[in-house]
């Protein structure tokens, strides 16, 4: 098959809202310093819930970071995280959609599970339901039933997307995507494979999310996929140690600009990396365990790598989907150990980023992606924090102690999702891009 | 989009909504003119200023065999199943793969993909949580600590929007590209338009693409009320009457592949994906352009995709949800493009409702049937165009497509706008 010219393309713009800072630069330090952001719930009261902590996103305003009173009306707090990570992601870039180019810029988003808010479903407790709690449509009828369109409209799955298409002007291809915990990498790929395609010129890609509330919490406390670890909610996350117990809920919003290559150039764009390939697979395995060979995470790797044309002596930096759960650090580890035989143990620089920030579920993939990029830009991998003993299943070169440095000349990022979806994205440091 | 010339065919597809569980009895539905809208069961609607809708007569057990997997998914998964395992079968895919080597079969799944388009969420999914709150007596510290005894350890898999995803992906062992789109009425014509291309870009030889929803619900509806988009009778698209839609319910599936594999292995062609448009209005969650920008700049790119032009198009299949004013900017973008040579068209939510993320899919399989059979049903609830649309030939009365390519539009909140292009 005569194998067509891949369109190029490059990573301008990065905007993050992390628990670990609101900014990227503010999230870059913190996880280049290993500094956790979890703690003790405090957006609610959760103290009856098995676990108490979480990863929150801290001192944030709504009000500065969505000046549009209007939109801000209809954002969710994942919404606004969205939009303010996006802002940021496009004032780094330097460029946003004018009216002549606007149906040119298209946006993809990994968009977070439509979990309703404990204080909408209270009124609906409220007002429609008999005295064992059980639902009564009729309730709704209450002339005093104040339902409300905005919550509605807030609640829709796209609602994120048409917040960011107004908000940014972008009038070109939109997509959003949710696969749990892959969404964020899915999305990027989506984006990625529209560029090449030549639907978009410059993109807008990420995720946002925000379980951190009573009834997203409530879902996976009944799994049993939360550390329980109350008393060291710092310590919680520790993704490929022994003693791990599950994952830290975080929260947060992540965003890359993507442009053509040779229009980035043109225009004398900071270029992080080249965003290189994209590979996505599905387990087939169970709904929410993991493959313990690695079968599926294997293809997705292979796929992204094949895609970007890297060989796998190229990778120097892996951030992992680490989850700190039992199933899945084992079955990363065994697909890592499966692709890179030689180099995992020794050469690979290795970390999970959620040993820091906790678990950003749909934000996870964009947010960790931007990761990536950073580490090509500085040269350096950040910590996987929290680690005491090293389980010997996931006996892989982890960066541990303090953020190593290096050049990377490529760098992959892995998002596993529930439900055994997994993309793999390979990014390529711009100084190993021939012209 | 296109980047190759070999042509991508549909060799599978799979329906179900409430005018019945298989192509043929949708068909005979859409001929016959009458609705399969009627009054609805699953609450009492005595009440309710909307006491109609679309919904699905079969049985869970009827929709997927395997019981033990009705407690782990919901009801909008069901449809999804049901419809994606109907194209499957209908395909002779996984057939094809179970007769090749052993050696070979891992490679096969490898290279199958699946992509499925979901509404995103439900409403009534929150409901398992009212017991709880009233138990809990609206305190959250207690609402935690009762949680486990109250609410089944499987509430989250249950209401995993990407569940139809996992499930067909383990069942059929589609292991290859895949996501879900969560693109409220855009989710299922999204799905077929990244499978085809997904497979021109060479990320897989064969894709199953997937869309269900199952909007009708309390909430839903009220709300849809309230924003004035519902009507309390049966659709009436493009209609100087119209006055909103009316939510059905179901799913969708086709199964896509390269025309060369089709013909290899000897499988039926359903139809031809020629090309698709994706744009946004950039008008935020549910305002429309009153130019009808998005419809006519989707059309234009779906026609540029396919490399045909306006007089190619032989029928439209239109969004026409019933509601003034999408209708209204729907027809603006469509005259926009087609001038005074607005080719037949048609529309089908009068017959089976709004199924909001798999209304484009299920739009675009009745779409192969009508150019296979020659065929453009009418509008069977339309009395007179509104005279605002103008001269518009929006079918009353059964007529032919006047070529074997159409188009099929499918409009959505976000100021969505998509445009799939097919041929028989």
């Amino acid at each position: 098959m005569a194998a067509k010219e891949k369109r190029r393309i490059a990573v301008t713009g990065i905007g993050m809202v992390t628990p670990v800072g609101n900014t990227t630069e503010e999230t870059w330090s913190a996880l280049l310093a290993g500094k956790s952001g979890a703690g003790q719930i405090e957006s609610f009261d959760a103290s009856g819930f098995s676990t108490t902590i979480g990863a929150e996103v801290k001192n944030f305003d709504r009000e500065s970071a969505v000046p549009d009173k209007k939109l801000l009306k209809f954002a969710s707090r994942s919404h606004a995280f969205a939009l303010a990570a996006a802002a940021e992601a496009l004032a780094d870039a330097g460029i946003a959609p004018t009216p002549e180019d606007s149906h040119r810029w298209g946006l993809t988003v990994g968009a977070g599970m439509m979990s309703v808010a404990y204080d909408d479903l209270k009124v609906i407790h409220d007002y429609a339901t008999d005295e064992n709690g059980y639902f009564n449509a009729d309730g709704l009828l209450d002339p005093n039933f104040p339902g409300n369109p905005v919550n509605f409209c807030r609640w829709q799955s796209n609602a994120g997307l048409g917040l960011l298409t107004k908000q940014f002007g972008i009038r070109g291809y939109a997509t959003s995507v949710h696969t749990a915990c892959a969404s964020g990498g899915q999305a990027i790929g989506s984006a990625l494979k529209a560029m090449r395609r030549g639907q978009c010129d410059r993109m807008l890609a990420g995720g946002f999310d925000s379980m951190l509330n009573p009834i997203g919490i409530s879902g996976f406390c009944l799994l049993g996929a939360l550390s329980t670890d109350n008393d060291n909610p710092t310590g919680a996350s520790r993704p490929f140690d022994k003693t791990r117990n599950g994952f830290v809920l975080g929260e947060g919003a992540g965003f890359l600009v993507l442009e053509d290559w040779d229009l980035a150039k043109a225009r004398g764009a900071n270029i992080y990396a080249e965003l290189a390939g994209d590979g996505n697979s599905l387990s087939c395995y169970r709904i929410t365990d993991s493959p313990p060979d690695g079968n599926g995470p294997i293809q997705a790797i292979l796929q992204a790598l094949g895609d970007a044309g890297v060989g796998i002596d190229e990778i120097d930096y892996i951030n992992a989907h680490g989850t700190s759960t039992q199933m899945n650090d084992r079955s990363e580890c065994a697909a890592m150990k499966a692709v890179f035989p030689d180099r995992i143990q020794s050469e690979i620089r290795v970390s999970s980023t959620k040993s820091s920030m906790g678990h950003l579920i749909a934000a996870a993939g964009a947010v960790e992606a931007a990761v990536c990029c950073l580490a090509i830009r500085d040269g350096i991998a950040p910590i996987n924090a929290n680690h005491g003993e090293t389980d010997p299943d996931c006996d892989v070169n982890l960066v541990l102690g303090e953020a190593k440095p290096g050049k990377v000349r490529a760098a992959l990022s892995n998002s596993l999702g529930f439900g055994g979806s997994n993309s793999s994205l390979v990014f390529r440091n711009p100084e190993e891009v021939s012209a | 989009m296109k980047n190759a010339s070999e042509k991508i065919v549909f060799t599978g597809s799979g329906i179900v909504c409430g005018a019945g569980a298989t192509v043929n009895d949708i068909w005979a539905v859409l001929e016959s003119g009458e609705t399969a809208i009627g009054p609805y069961s699953q609450w009492q609607g005595d009440n309710w200023p909307v006491k109609i809708a679309a919904e699905v007569k079969e049985s869970n057990r009827n929709l997927v065999s395997d019981r033990k997997l009705h407690k782990t998914i919901s009801r909008t998964d069901m449809y999804g199943i049901y419809a994606a395992e109907k194209a499957i079968e209908n395909s002779g895919v996984l057939a094809h793969r179970d007769a090749l080597a052993e050696e070979k079969q891992d490679a096969f799944n490898d290279r199958t993909g699946l992509i499925v388009g979901s509404g995103g969420g439900n409403y009534t999914s929150n409901y398992d949580y009212l017991p709880l709150i009233t138990e809990a007596k609206g305190e959250l510290h207690d609402f935690g600590k009762e949680l486990s005894n109250q609410v089944t350890p499987m509430w989250l898999l249950k209401n995993l929007p990407n569940n139809v995803l996992c499930h067909v992906g383990i069942r059929g062992q589609l292991k290859g590209t895949n996501a879900c789109i969560t693109n409220q009425c855009a989710s299922g014509i999204m799905a077929v338009a990244e499978s085809a291309s997904a497979i021109w870009n060479g990320e897989a030889d064969r894709i199953v693409a997937a869309g269900h929803d199952s909007p009708f619900e309390p909430e839903m509806v009220y709300y849809y009320h309230k924003l004035g988009l519902m009507s309390s009778e049966a659709p009436k698209p493009f209609d100087k009457d119209r006055s909103g839609t009316v939510f059905g319910e179901g799913a969708a599936s086709v199964v896509l592949e390269r025309e060369a594999d089709a013909k290899a292995r000897g499988a039926e062609i359903l139809g031809e994906f020629l090309g698709f448009g994706c744009c946004s209005e950039a008008t935020g969650i549910l305002d429309l352009s009153p130019d009808g920008d998005g419809v006519q700049r989707a059309i234009e790119q779906a026609l540029d995709d396919a490399e045909l032009s306006p007089s190619d198009i032989g029928m439209i299949c239109a969004h026409g949800n019933g509601t003034p004013a999408s209708d209204l900017t729907e027809s603006i973008g469509i005259r926009t493009v087609f001038g005074d040579a607005i080719p037949p068209l048609t529309g089908f939510k009068w017959a089976y409702g709004h199924l909001i993320g798999a209304s484009g899919i299920a739009d675009l399989v009745m779409t192969l049937e009508a150019l296979k059979r020659g065929v453009l049903p009418g509008i069977g609830t339309l009395d007179e165009v509104d005279p605002e649309i103008g001269d518009f030939p929006a079918a009353k009365e059964a007529g032919k497509p006047t070529s074997q390519n159409a188009l099929v539009i499918c409009r959505g909140f976000g100021g969505m706008n998509v445009v799939v292009a097919v041929r028989v």
